[in-house]
């Protein structure tokens, strides 16, 4: 990086102390562009404002919508609007870095507020949507005020292309590769063990897929094991289980970085049976830098991202006796599985932040060209005054 | 008297409109300057490294004529020419560094890198370029800004055809 510091406002649309990769991604990002020496500014919406870090600011209390098969954070309305004017405002940025542009929150209206060097990262991928389409018009012009595009993978590229036609450059999601560099293999997570990392309540991550499947790998390698870790009631999915089968289910709940690294070395396969809603799978780009033999369902973020199965196995998405049959036959070639691991993880090197930031940063420099900085709309001005005068 | 009043509120309201067209369409002709000189400076930084591998022991004396032609094609073309150009360098940079010879010498190693990293940094100006003049002739086809003739007397930004494959 350069020895020019900057003044970069970060935004996030999504509530900050609620989980999810957009808020994850913006989080190491910020920490980041910090540790290298620039001012980093969060405006984020906030439940709780006591337990935010220093570099956040409150955009207020988010809303919850329903979006995209889960329930989203956001928050837009006047009040949350005149709060982004004057962050921008305040905050004299030389860029702002704005994540998830064309969903209805503050980066949107912060798109819409500001002028100058803005660069948008679009994170979702979607089928097309009616929705989207009929607010396009209104969208687009707004959309357009970005001097770069980023998507994080190219099946956001094509949702980008599709909804809204324009084009992007394309930088995949950051991870700390060396937290999961070196995991220690833990007895109780090894042998014939398959792994699964997520909050395994929603349908979307599929975790059905693989109880379905257990029952045919059962029979075929009699000491199979699954260890599945993430947040959520592990109550509701264990009545779902054949109670024959249950013994060979542990729920970790919870886990932290430290245990993440280690179970990654540890398990025999780690499985990712999602069956859509995924943009670019973090968690793949995580199980293969940890070191695990990564089977995953053939949605196409996983395919793009497992170099169509050169980094990892890939099984029909949905379709449990594919998904048995792909594990049955890698937990019985150990050797198969170490070249793909070792293969996987030496490839999961290019999603480190060390790099990824680096081609985040050199967006920024060329936006940064010609810039005076980054200043409220002046249209908005004119219309803001025409306003006014209509109220008095 | 509310006729009267909605007709003024229509017409202010188009005015708005046109101005906030005006903007928008101001403010993406500004985006295809700032993002062509962009791409020209990093153009012209390429060619100058060019011209530095072709003086270097990288070269043998033909490519190094090869190079030196194609660098200086590139630095003097018209607009209309120059993406031409551009190819021609690319094609005879290809050319000298990918017939896999071993390279030594700190002096080759910058230049490589130093020319790896320009390719990368061209490739995304390019895009970024390539997005703003597709998104200002899509923008000036549209009914309004051609009807009160938004665009004033700014030219039409052209396409510039890189072939990006070459890179």
């Amino acid at each position: 990086m350069t020895l020019q510091k900057l003044r970069i406002g970060l935004v996030c649309p999504y509530g900050w102390d609620t989980p999810g990769g957009v808020q994850n991604h913006v989080r190491d990002l910020a920490e980041y562009l910090i540790e290298k020496g620039h001012y980093v500014s969060v405006l984020a919406p906030v439940i709780d404002e006591e337990a935010i870090p220093d570099y956040v600011t409150s955009a207020g209390k988010p809303i919850s919508i329903p979006y995209n098969g889960a329930v989203a954070r956001v928050l837009f309305g006047p009040i949350a609007f005149a709060r982004v004017r004057q962050w921008i405002t305040n905050g004299k940025f030389d860029l702002l870095h704005l994540h998830e542009p064309a969903i209805p929150s503050i980066s949107l209206l912060a798109c819409w507020a500001a002028e100058g060097p803005l660069v948008g990262t679009f994170h979702a991928a979607a089928k097309r949507q009616k929705a989207i389409f009929a607010i396009g018009p209104i969208l687009e012009p707004v959309i357009e005020k970005l001097t770069a595009r980023i998507a994080v993978s190219e099946a956001a590229r094509s949702t980008l292309t599709e909804h809204l036609e324009t084009d992007a450059v394309v930088v995949p999601n950051g991870i700390y590769a060396d937290r999961y560099r070196d995991g220690e293999v833990r007895d109780g997570w090894s042998g014939n063990t398959l792994g699964f990392i997520g909050r395994f309540e929603e349908p979307r991550k599929g975790l059905s897929v693989l109880l379905d499947a257990l029952p045919i790998i059962s029979r075929f390698a009699p000491d199979v094991r699954v260890l599945v870790a993430g947040p959520g009631d592990s109550k509701e999915v264990q009545d779902q289980i054949d109670p024959q089968l249950l013994h060979r289910f542990e729920f970790l709940g919870r886990i932290s970085e430290k245990e993440k690294a280690d179970f990654l070395s540890s398990v025999a396969l780690y499985i990712a049976p999602n069956t859509g809603g995924e943009s670019f799978g973090i968690i793949l780009a995580e199980a293969l830098a940890g070191g695990a033999a990564v089977v995953a369902s053939d949605i196409p973020a996983f395919q793009s991202l497992l170099g169509n199965g050169e980094y990892g196995t890939l099984f029909e998405s949905e379709n449990p006796q594919d998904l048995a049959k792909v594990v049955i036959e890698l937990l019985r070639d150990q050797e198969r599985r170490r070249v793909l691991a070792q293969r996987g993880k030496a490839y999961a090197q290019r999603f480190d932040w060390e790099v990824v930031a680096e081609d985040i940063f050199s967006i920024y420099e060329m936006a940064l060209v010609g810039s005076k900085g980054v200043t409220l709309s002046s249209e908005n001005r004119a219309w803001n005054r025409f306003l006014g005068r209509e109220g008095n | 008297m509310e006729k009267y009043f909605l007709i003024a509120l229509f017409v202010i309201f188009a005015l708005w409109y046109l101005s906030y067209s005006a903007t928008r369409l101001d403010r993406l002709h500004h985006r295809v300057e700032t993002s062509w000189a962009n791409l020209d400076g990093l153009l012209q930084r390429r060619a100058a490294v060019a011209l530095e591998i072709a003086k270097s022991d990288l070269a043998d004396p033909a490519s190094s004529l090869l190079l030196t032609a194609a660098a200086h094609q590139a630095r003097d073309a018209q607009m209309q020419s120059r993406s031409q150009a551009e190819s021609g360098l690319s094609g005879a940079l290809g050319l000298l560094l990918n017939d896999g010879h071993l390279v030594d010498g700190v002096i080759e190693k910058d230049l490589l890198r130093e020319l790896s990293e320009l390719t990368d940094k061209i490739r995304v100006a390019m895009a970024l370029h390539v997005d703003a003049v597709t998104r200002t002739q899509m923008v000036r086809e549209k009914p309004v800004f051609k009807i009160f003739r938004l665009a004033g007397t700014a030219p039409l930004p052209v396409t510039y055809e890189f072939e990006a494959d070459v890179l």
